[in-house]
């Protein structure tokens, strides 16, 4: 009982998971600024270490304000159900093990289905302040969804079907690294559309902070702010290590018999490194594109190309 | 939008009307920040207003003192030694490369260029390094005054300068290609805040805006004021109407000012630096107007004296407010041009707005109608000094 219940909750579970988030957080603001001549994170903890954490518990200690006309149901439980869901969707992937927290036939589908009810919680999330940016940013948000959502499902569909299975932990215990050939073209969509998804630079246009100033996140504060910030966290380990469970062979590596426990999980973290260093990279040396240039992009290039890929990729398996 | 909004520190109101996120009608409100500076002047000497008109903009701060003292210069009849010309021009092409590249920054940020604006404002620091070499000041810099500039340019100074402007220059060439280049900043700007040839004339647009619509309108070689007959540059002029040729025509600007100061510091003579000008001096009883081309566009300074050590009026058009007709009609979609929320940050920001310089009172009645005053009624409603 006890040991179950310190898998669910400590490792690999939700602190292990929330641990995971700040670090890859702390990655990518790390690179950020090393390619933008900036130091980034440097005080809290060695190089800046706890920095992400230490941000969460400053935006815990803020102020608690629900703006006048908010939905104020919508405005609680939008934050909550974000981070529910992004935790829930991450524990089906293989963190640490070949096996995620939670395992069944079809955990993929699952997985795929929580992204997208992330997303209607970003929309309702802004739909439910009354500021004029929160709601531009909000029918943002469902705009860009539109636009990315079949790529990115397409995409992990694809390395699905060639692997003939719809099991998390039966592809990562597989082990085989998926990037070479046609699924370089599904790796590539998978990578565009995730930083859709993680609303990253030059995806940002839900939040455009020079534009709409936050978007759908101006309206919130202390806690509320805190577990967006943590769900987007999450996300960034989620969609991560699907790429990783996906294309690179998840957490299995070379390992001397015995110390996979020890190992797997570094491997893991080296490969998902991999992953937010690519999106660092992207984010570091692009502008942020309009909304409609976006949908255009989507529907012109990137929906044709994940449809293509994954019909080759049925036919080919 | 505003008047707190990130992509302005300074208070603007941008009044959108919006259809989805398309942009139908805009107005602009600058009027938060007035600081009555126009009136302030009235109440101190001549040599005491330079440091008041220097503070009316922090980042054209040259270019004010230049006009300043030029037209106060020019009111008192002060000859000026031939130098200190040559010494104010240097100093004021170089204020051109620090702001230029601070909209370099800005435009970049409006684009959501993170690392563009990080790298901007680093090699700005170039140019504000080297301002505190020669004039002590990193921003505000204090160099020009009545009668001539604070301090000379030794050689060593001049050696430093021009080593660190060639390691800058590298840069800025580097930023021009990646302006010609960039597919995304290029998607963001190329075609945003299209501002006719015959608009811009129509709205009085000046500086870079003009410039960047294929008005080959610069006070540098339109109506010289420094010597700028004798340093060979070539007004950048392009005809792309849009935020693109305005980011191309400041980037261009740089290469040519940076040129214009590495000519001038071989070229300039050697003499005096400054004319003694005694601290309080009484100029004949006239006017003088004095035009500039600030960073931003073309300033202008006038000055009325009574035969008093004060002036009796003065007043300060500075370029933000030249534009500001050009941003609004730039803000607003018509026919297939279609103006999209997230082009308001680009067009407003390409006309390098500076609204702290630009805040104007305007006195209405109980119905709302503007009154205008003449200069004579404000004579009569001016209390005893």
């Amino acid at each position: 009982m006890i040991a179950e219940a310190l898998r669910a909750f400590v490792y690999p579970g939700i602190a292990y998971m929330v641990a995971l988030a700040l670090l890859l957080e702390w990655l990518d603001r790390k690179i950020v600024a090393r390619l933008q001549n900036r130091v980034g994170p440097y005080y809290a903890g060695p190089h800046g270490l706890l920095q992400p954490l230490a941000d969460l518990i400053k935006l815990l200690a803020k102020e608690d304000v629900v703006p006048l006309g908010a939905d104020r149901i919508l405005f609680t439980l939008s934050p909550i159900a974000a981070f529910v869901v992004v935790t829930v969707a991450a524990a089906f992937v293989p963190l640490a093990s070949t096996s995620g927290l939670v395992s069944a036939e079809g955990d993929a589908v699952a997985v795929l289905a929580l992204i997208t009810i992330y997303l209607l919680l970003v929309y309702t999330a802004g739909a439910a302040s009354p500021s004029r940016y929160s709601q531009v940013g909000a029918v943002r948000a469902a705009h860009m969804l539109l636009g990315f959502e079949i790529p990115l499902m397409l995409s992990c569909l694809g390395v699905l079907a060639s692997a003939g299975s719809f099991r998390l932990s039966e592809l990562a215990a597989r082990g085989s690294v998926r990037v070479f050939g046609l699924h370089a073209v599904g790796f590539a969509i998978f990578l565009i559309a995730a930083q859709a998804e993680l609303e990253r630079l030059p995806f940002d246009i839900p939040e455009a902070e020079q534009e709409i100033v936050s978007g759908w996140l101006v309206e919130y504060s202390s806690w509320r702010l805190a577990l967006f910030r943590l769900a987007r966290d999450i996300e960034l380990l989620l969609l991560s290590g699907l790429a990783v469970t996906l294309f690179l062979g998840g957490p299995v590596g070379p390992s001397p018999p015995g110390a996979e426990p020890l190992l797997y999980p570094l491997y893991f973290i080296a490969k998902a490194a991999l992953i937010v260093f690519l999106f660092s990279l992207v984010r570091a040396s692009t502008a942020r594109i309009r909304l409609d240039q976006f949908v255009t992009f989507c529907w012109r290039y990137l929906v044709p190309t994940s449809f293509a890929y994954f019909a080759l990729a049925v036919l080919v398996a | 939008m505003g008047p707190q909004h990130p992509i302005h520190p300074e208070a603007t109101l941008i009044k959108l009307k919006v259809e989805g996120e398309h942009v139908v009608d805009a107005d602009i409100d600058a009027s938060f920040v007035h600081r009555g500076i126009e009136k302030a002047l009235e109440h101190k000497t001549y040599v005491q207003g330079l440091f008041l008109a220097e503070r009316i903009c922090g980042i054209c701060n040259v270019a004010h003192t230049t006009c300043y003292t030029l037209n106060v210069e020019g009111l008192a009849g002060i000859e000026v030694p031939q130098r200190a010309l040559w010494l104010r021009l240097i100093v004021e092409e170089l204020a051109r490369v620090s702001s230029h590249l601070l909209w370099l920054g800005l435009l970049a940020h409006v684009v959501g260029f993170e690392s563009l604006f990080m790298l901007a404002f680093r090699d700005r620091e170039v140019v504000l390094d080297l301002m505190e070499e020669i004039a002590g000041g990193r921003v505000t810099s204090g160099y020009n005054v009545i009668g001539g500039v604070r301090r000379d340019i030794d050689a060593a100074t001049a050696y430093k300068i021009k080593s660190s402007l060639a390691k800058l220059k590298e840069r800025v060439v580097k930023y021009r290609r990646l302006l010609e280049e960039d597919p995304i900043v290029r998607a963001r700007t190329v075609g945003v805040g299209y501002l006719s040839p015959s608009e811009a004339k129509e709205l009085l647009a000046v500086g870079p805006v003009a410039r960047a619509s294929g008005i080959a309108y610069d006070i540098r070689v339109n109506d010289p004021y420094l010597v700028h007959e004798e340093v060979p540059f070539n007004p950048v002029v392009y005809d792309t109407c849009d935020a693109w040729g305005r980011a191309m025509v400041r980037v261009g600007e740089i290469l040519e000012s940076i040129g214009m100061i590495v000519y001038a510091l071989d070229h300039a003579p050697s003499g005096e630096i400054r004319a003694r000008v005694p601290p309080v001096f009484r100029p004949p009883p006239g006017e003088n107007v004095t035009r500039v081309e600030a960073p931003r566009g073309e300033l202008l300074h006038y000055v009325r004296s009574d035969g008093s050590e004060k002036p009796y009026r003065y007043k300060v058009r500075t370029p933000t407010l030249a534009n500001l007709p050009a941003a609004i009609s730039m803000l607003k979609s018509r026919g297939d041009r279609v103006v999209h929320i997230a082009d308001v940050p680009v067009i407003f920001g390409s006309i390098d707005p500076c609204i702290c310089c630009t805040a104007r009172v305007l006195v209405v009645n109980e119905k709302g109608a503007a009154k205008e005053f003449q200069l004579d009624e404000l004579a009569a409603k001016r209390w005893a000094r």
